[in-house]
């Protein structure tokens, strides 16, 4: 999700073409093409410029409204199959071929599902699949200790810069029922998929959060090309 | 330079017919080139984007100078012509004219192959009936507006333009 905004100048997009797979979008304003999974123009007036990355969660419905009851929900537009086309689309999607081709000793298949993490220039994947197994997953990218925690749905991904006021936590998945609890092995407080202490000595404080897209192999390691990956059990 | 009339220059009628047909192949290459180098499920290179955008902002402005100079080349040709040269004349011009409209169609080709939105529009969050509990969504929470944006209608669209917390946003998947 992009901040559509470029020197105060609001930007509306509109779908204008493809690049290996990941669409290109393009300004009313100004006409320049975007790379849609990096927000840089690449071609046109605005070339070399980036969009601001707007922090967002991919999460499901159920969960989301818990956390915001408050919250609005995007209309569907009247009148278009979009119910149809979508039904399958995730399934449907993950059988479509990669163009680009696979390099030799690639780590993962083109259409494994990763959750990616660019912090301080380092970048580095995460196999979703890894972190199901292994949630919550403590590691360390660009030098800043974090955790990657799987949701009680077994599909959401959120992570969080895992230290405190100078201190580095050690997160542990809390056994027992529904809602999602983790333990930190200093304090022994309990922290919510929100990333907050609802409980012990650290009640009240929260973990910075860290952006993460999930995303294809392929279609990260195209822009992440120094990219690390976790394998399982390694830190 | 003396009057003549042109019909006494083969040679220079036969450039001029030859011109034609370049200025058409030019044509529609400018309209088919950029459609074939970004279309889906293929590898693009990026010479072959740079070439795409190039032939498809100046595709417009391209293919009237096109369709001018075809114009010029006809109405010169055209006295002393015999009825098959005309036609072919005629052939030419049409093509022409379908390029200038093809080159507008092309720029927004891949809209036409998916729906955009329209306008953003939302409800409440427990009026969202066409939302399941499990359905994936993004989410977003700025200035104190938190707004969701089911994944599979996002997916539809490819693109939703909205404001969120007073920010403009481009919500993509």
């Amino acid at each position: 999700m992009w901040r559509a905004e470029i020197d105060g100048r609001r930007l509306r997009f509109h779908l204008t073409g493809i690049n290996n797979q990941n669409f290109l979008m393009r300004d009313e304003q100004t006409g320049s093409w975007w790379q849609q999974v990096t927000g840089e123009a690449v071609f046109g007036p605005l070339k070399g410029r980036r969009l601001e990355l707007v922090f967002h969660d991919e999460i499901p419905f159920g969960l989301w409204r818990r956390e915001h009851p408050h919250g609005r929900v995007l209309r569907p537009q009247e009148g278009v199959p979009w119910r149809e086309f979508s039904k399958d689309w995730e399934a449907d999607t993950a059988k479509l071929p990669v163009v680009t081709p696979a390099r030799a000793g690639d780590p993962l298949p083109p259409r494994e599902l990763i959750v990616g993490v660019h912090l301080q220039g380092a970048a580095k994947a995460y196999p979703l699949a890894a972190l199901q197994r292994q949630s919550p997953v403590a590691d360390s990218v660009g030098g800043i200790p974090i955790a990657l925690v799987v949701g009680e749905d077994g599909r959401s991904v959120r992570a969080f810069e895992r230290r405190l006021d100078g201190r580095e936590l050690d997160l542990f998945a809390k056994p027992g029922p529904p809602p999602l609890r983790l333990l930190d092995a200093e304090t022994g407080s309990e922290w919510s998929f929100a990333g907050e202490a609802v409980s012990g000595p650290l009640a009240g404080k929260k973990l910075p959060r860290v952006y993460t897209l999930k995303d294809y192999w392929f279609d990260w390691q195209a822009y992440h090309p120094g990219t690390a990956v976790y394998t399982l059990g390694a830190r | 330079m003396s009057e003549v009339p042109s019909h006494s220059h083969p040679l220079r009628r036969r450039a001029a017919g030859g011109t034609l047909f370049l200025l058409v192949v030019a044509a529609l290459a400018m309209v088919a080139l950029p459609v074939w180098l970004i279309r889906p499920f293929a590898p693009q290179t990026p010479a072959g984007l740079a070439t795409a955008y190039a032939l498809r902002r100046g595709a417009i402005l391209g293919t009237l100078l096109l369709l001018a100079a075809g114009l010029g080349i006809t109405i010169a040709l055209w006295r002393g012509s015999r009825w098959w040269s005309r036609t072919a004349l005629v052939v030419g011009l049409l093509v022409l004219g379908a390029a200038t409209w093809g080159a507008r169609w092309i720029q927004t080709m891949f809209e036409g192959m998916f729906v955009p939105l329209a306008k953003t529009a939302s409800a409440p969050a427990d009026q969202a009936r066409w939302v399941e509990e499990g359905d994936t969504v993004l989410a977003v929470d700025l200035n104190g507006d938190a707004a969701a944006y089911p994944v599979r209608q996002v997916a539809y669209h490819h693109i939703a333009n909205d404001v969120v917390g007073s920010v403009p946003v481009a919500v993509t998947y």
